[in-house]
């Protein structure tokens, strides 16, 4: 278990300021920001390296905050593996083993044990994760702290060792705490997902919950909405307008029909609070498109534009569309947008579910 | 100025400062060499004196080493209030003319001192003896192993030794695993410069122990007593033996070194 409560810590002019989250004992935590968030700043305060100069730190429940880096029985791997290069491959994977069975059994199943006989100059940036990685694990630690170990992996070898690793982190009851800038691998990976910026934590939770009901607009824009619209909100009386018959379970259970306006916008969204929310935000991928209206939709927006943009990478097409003055994306599928024989310039349809709609 | 006469002045002075540090050197070295090695196997005080730099330099070396490397670390590795004054201060015996040296370890280790009385009490003369000399040269060129060893310290990577600790080991156990062989090759050629500085070491040795004499000393004192002929044979085989670690400097820089960064190699 990983427990900070106010965690503060200063490396040159940058501070980790006021860090609070918690990741139960055998889950898997993961810290996603930009560049230069302090999520390694992070991760070395947690073990102990930079100093700690406020808030708790609690490690299985031990408090921590003075405790060295040796004494926290958990392991660091770093994006750059740090190996040491005065050493054999193999010294380094049991540089700090108890057991002396467990390097080459963990080293094997992560794949770095048949690097063993290399010479540490000689690895690749992947190779030198895998064996940075199995040096950490070589210890049996409670917890282990990741930066960004898979970076520099193949995309095969990156999935293997993600599945190799979380079979691992159950088998042990490890609990893990990763740093990556990807939230697709957050999603994958995370029971608990933390997301730092400027040294301050911005909203933590289940990854689910963080991805579908960002805190912020900064929150969702970062975590890839598209759709982030500033504007007002009015509560509307719960018999107006015309709900769909699907949506009244919802605003039975202390929900309230919403109208926000962003320009020529208005999109009506149900909340469960309305606390002057100033954005609302729809994941582009909750957009429908068509070429028709979609008067038998249960969406409860509807908009007709004109598409501004169409742009294809891999099986996914995002569609930009002018509605009112703003612009919405929708995600779909390329097969999907070749289907409907969407073209820049002309008119579309735009649908999505007030249940889509994020207020914050 | 066009840019090619400027490149040709540019190698003009550079030739000319070569020039102006090797040529008295290869001229002693032709001139007497090869009567300096001649006179090794002729001349006692020769050899007596040679032996005598060589032993006297080690062992300010060692202590140096020994005392040195400690210093070195804590000033790199920890930052604390006054820091850089504490290497301002031990960089100064290099700032300060050397017979100027020799008269501050005189107050210090003299007859009439706290200390000089305290080794003389113990049966250890310390002016006029080997002693004094490893004072003086421990004194002149400790600073320059302190330099090159706290250089040596700010090439491991910290993260190396973080690693480590979280992987057990106790600050110590980082520092004989981790930190001391990444270091190792700059910190004995710290020890090389700081051996050569020693042997070559003159003003501060003269003041405080003029005999037995050392090599240096007793170039000085035969270009005094018997004049420029008698002294060439002497600076000659000195001048030889200065190579000696200085090639084995450049042996240890432009020799391979263990790659201390963590970046990838493919």
């Amino acid at each position: 278990m990983i427990e900070a409560r106010g965690l503060s810590a200063r490396v040159g002019t940058f501070r980790l300021d006021g860090v609070t989250f918690a990741v139960p004992a055998g889950s898997y935590g993961v810290v996603i920001g930009p560049a230069g968030s302090g999520k390694t700043t992070l991760l070395e305060t947690i073990a102990g390296i930079t100093p700690q100069t406020g808030g708790s730190l609690h490690l299985d429940g031990r408090l921590a905050n003075v405790l060295p880096p040796e004494q926290r029985r958990l392991g660091l791997v770093y994006q750059h593996g740090y190996l040491f290069p005065h050493l054999s491959v193999e010294q380094n994977i049991a540089y700090g083993a108890t057991d002396p069975d467990v390097p080459r059994a963990v080293a094997t199943r992560i794949g770095a044990w048949d690097l063993r006989d290399r010479a540490v100059e000689s690895l690749s940036g992947g190779e030198r994760q895998l064996v940075a990685l199995a040096r950490a694990l070589a210890r049996r630690p409670s917890i282990l702290l990741l930066d960004e170990p898979f970076s520099a992996l193949d995309p095969r070898r990156r999935e293997s060792t993600r599945r190799e690793l979380r079979r691992i982190h159950r088998e042990w009851g490890m609990t893990v705490l990763q740093v990556t800038h990807d939230f697709t691998e957050a999603g994958l990976l995370g029971d608990v997902a933390i997301l730092l910026d400027a040294g301050r934590v911005l909203q933590s939770g289940k990854p689910e919950d963080v991805f579908r009901h960002p805190a912020s607009p900064y929150v969702a824009e970062f975590l890839g909405a598209e759709n982030v619209f500033a504007g007002t909100a009015r509560v509307l009386p719960d018999d107006s307008p015309d709900w769909q018959p699907g949506i009244e379970p919802a605003l039975g259970a202390g929900h309230h029909a919403v109208e926000f306006r962003s320009g020529g916008l208005t999109i009506y969204a149900v909340a469960n609070t309305v606390e002057n929310p100033g954005y609302a935000v729809i994941r582009a991928e909750e957009v429908l498109l068509s070429l028709e209206p979609q008067s038998a939709s249960s969406a409860r927006n509807h908009f007709r534009g004109r598409i501004a943009e169409i742009s294809t990478l891999g099986a996914l097409t995002r569609v930009s569309i002018e509605v009112e003055g703003s612009v919405l994306v929708a995600a779909l599928t390329t097969r999907s947008a070749q289907e409907l024989a969407l073209a820049v310039g002309s008119d579309a349809y735009a649908s999505f579910k007030a249940m889509a709609v994020h207020l914050c | 100025m066009p840019r090619s006469i400027a490149s040709d002045l540019a190698a003009l002075l550079g030739s000319l400062l070569f020039l102006f540090l090797v040529a008295p050197i290869a001229q002693l070295v032709a001139t007497a060499g090869i009567q300096g090695g001649e006179r090794l196997t002729t001349d006692v005080e020769l050899r007596r004196a040679l032996g005598l730099t060589a032993a006297t330099a080690t062992a300010a070396t060692i202590l140096g080493v020994l005392g040195g490397t400690p210093i070195a670390f804590f000033i790199e590795r920890w930052r604390f209030r006054g820091r850089a004054v504490v290497a301002a201060l031990l960089d100064l015996p290099l700032l300060i003319p050397h017979p100027v040296a020799g008269i501050a370890l005189l107050l210090v280790l003299g007859r009439d001192s706290v200390l000089g009385q305290a080794a003389l009490s113990i049966g250890l003369r310390i002016v006029g003896s080997p002693a004094g000399i490893v004072g003086a040269m421990l004194f002149v060129s400790a600073p320059l192993y302190l330099s090159g060893a706290r250089e040596a310290f700010a090439r491991v990577d910290r993260r190396f030794e973080a690693v480590a600790r979280t992987l057990g080991d106790h600050r110590w156990r980082v520092f004989r695993r981790v930190t001391l062989p990444l270091s190792g090759r700059g910190l004995v050629a710290a020890a090389v410069v700081m051996w050569a500085r020693a042997v070559s070491e003159f003003g501060a040795i003269v003041i405080i122990t003029y005999n037995p004499k050392t090599a240096s000393v007793l170039s000085y004192d035969r270009f005094t007593s018997f004049g420029l002929r008698e002294a060439l044979p002497v600076a000659a085989i000195l001048t030889l033996l200065a190579l000696l670690p200085l090639t084995a400097l450049r042996a240890l820089r432009y020799d391979r070194r263990p790659e201390l960064d963590a970046g990838a190699a493919g």
